[in-house]
């Protein structure tokens, strides 16, 4: 029985199952997800990076001369300003108040005074002794020591609060497009013209809405948007087809008599066929018998 | 007028408190320093309280901590244990990732992005390959993402004042820690049949492995004392 001659296997031929082929698009499918998360940590990385370099810059605005303040800043730095802003969070807004702080800068990024220090030592001051009580305050001294005067406070903390609370990489287009507005708009002439012709359109709202609705839109295609990236699960979106036009759902008014009974317990317009209610009140009645003597 | 004297009295003490507090920290670092393996000579490590007062103090009898700044070159011994072993398939290693280290005592009130920018752009424009920032202040948040930024440039590493008061690795407690070469490294892991993974492991945060400047995939050695057998060396990875 020893031949040189190979048994022939009972099995089907390997050939016919695709096992090479699926341990290699195993390892495909391994490297496309180590992919998609390294890009994700990767963008995230970037937001952060872009995040401090933005924040190193705005230390030491507002770039223009004496001519604008606070209440006025210039239209350039206002929108470097808006414009670097967008991917911040407040914690990180707050991180830049701190390091404008230490460079003694006022806390509102478009003021160009000093921040006030406080004379006198001790840990707390007390504010609104003047006002009415609910005025009243004790708050620590480095909270006043902030800004230059309670007009930045109230400019900077504007402006604090209308950043989205979620981090830039997990925001959804249309909130990456919020605009951010300032307690003091520059009121340069090209603006306040500017500003007039939107409300003489009308239709600037409606526009903003418009572009919100096209953002979220493209991003749940998965065109654009910061988050965006290409998901791991291919979505395909397949249309139904219609064969008659729809028709909004009515009562039928001729057998409505014959349903009333059993009405209260249709659910969404199903009504459950087992043992309908007349059935089982026959049981019920039955059942009662047999307790009688 | 004793109510002046009293006050001239207790000025003095806090300086003298002051002077004592930088003293130790400067001793402290000039150990961990010599510790890593850079050549520091024996008289600049252990400089005593007075040697210290005469160099740094001022006429107004404060310390300035804009003098206090060191640099220490790696000795031989550490770039062997620094290098990387030639293999197959790197038959030319790159040469260790090592050099001068400089150390500053910084003196301002608060840190921020700005300070650490400086630095790191000295620490770039004299070519120094580790820099070893001591405050007297915690450093504010974004100006510690300032260090992984720059971290193609620069190694810099933040450190207390407060924290180098006592040299913690002469505490009874904490056991000897010795950083393994790769070639050391590679060895264990073929003697035990591991992966580095498998091994325990030892944060990067760690206030021994701080004070050792480990690196991410390194290996420590410890050892301790054991009743039984005398000594007991265990291995850690940094993570």
């Amino acid at each position: 029985m020893a031949t040189t001659k190979t048994p022939k296997s009972i099995l089907k031929k390997s050939s016919s199952y695709p096992a090479a082929a699926t341990t290699s698009s195993k390892e495909e499918r391994d490297r496309g997800l180590a992919l998609y998360h390294a890009r994700l940590i990767q963008s995230r990385k970037d937001i952060e990076l872009e995040i401090l370099l933005s924040t190193e810059t705005l230390i030491d605005y507002p770039l223009a001369s004496s001519l604008y303040d606070a209440s006025n800043p210039s239209p350039a730095d206002a929108k470097a300003f808006k414009d670097f802003l967008r991917p911040f969070q407040p914690s990180d807004y707050d991180a830049l108040i701190v390091e404008r702080n230490i460079n003694d800068h006022c806390g509102y990024t478009l003021c160009p005074k000093p921040r006030v220090r406080e004379t006198g030592g001790g840990k707390y001051r007390v504010i609104g002794t003047r006002g009415r009580a609910k005025d009243f305050r004790v708050v620590e001294k480095e909270e006043l020591e902030k800004w230059c005067s309670d007009a930045c406070a109230r400019r900077a903390l504007y402006v604090r609060v209308q950043l989205s609370e979620s981090p830039a990489w997990e925001r959804e287009a249309a909130q990456s497009l919020i605009k951010i507005d300032l307690l003091d708009e520059p009121k340069s002439e090209d603006d306040s013209v500017a500003e007039e012709l939107g409300q003489l359109h009308l239709s600037g709202e409606e526009e903003q809405e418009k572009k919100q609705n096209t953002a979220n839109l493209a991003l749940e295609r998965g065109d654009q948007g910061r988050a965006a990236h290409h998901g791991l699960v291919d979505v395909k979106i397949q249309e139904k087809e219609v064969q008659r036009s729809a028709e909004p759902p009515s009562l039928d008014e001729d057998d409505l008599s014959g349903r009333l009974d059993t009405m209260h317990l249709t659910l969404e317009g199903h009504t459950p066929s087992f043992g309908s209610r007349r059935e089982r009140r026959d049981d019920e009645e039955e059942a009662d018998t047999d307790w009688k003597i | 007028m004793s109510s002046e004297e009293d006050r001239k009295i207790k000025q003095r003490e806090a300086g003298d408190r002051e002077t004592a507090r930088l003293w130790r920290a400067w001793r402290t670092v000039h150990e961990m320093v010599r510790d890593r393996g850079y050549t520091l000579s024996d008289d600049e490590v252990n400089i005593s309280l007075e040697d210290f007062k005469r160099e740094y103090m001022g006429s107004d009898g404060s310390v300035s901590r804009a003098n206090m700044k060191f640099s220490a070159n790696p000795s031989d011994i550490m770039m062997k244990r620094y290098s990387n072993p030639p293999t197959d398939r790197e038959p030319n290693p790159p040469p260790p990732d090592i050099g001068q280290i400089f150390v500053e005592f910084l003196n301002d009130t608060s840190v921020g992005i700005k300070q650490m920018r400086n630095f790191a752009q000295f620490l770039s424009s004299q070519n120094h390959h580790t820099g070893i920032l001591v405050t007297s202040v915690n450093i504010t948040p974004a100006a510690l993402k300032i260090i992984p930024a720059v971290a193609s440039e620069t190694r810099i590493e933040t450190f207390l004042e407060t924290d180098l008061l006592v040299n913690i690795t002469h505490h009874e407690l904490v056991p000897t820690h010795v950083l393994l070469s790769k070639e050391e490294k590679t060895a264990l892991l073929q003697r035990y049949r591991l992966k580095d993974t498998q091994l325990p492991r030892i944060q990067m945060g760690d206030p021994v492995a701080r004070y050792l400047g480990l690196r991410r995939g390194q290996v420590v050695k410890i050892i301790r004392k054991s009743e039984t057998a005398g000594r007991y060396a265990s291995y850690r990875l940094c993570v």
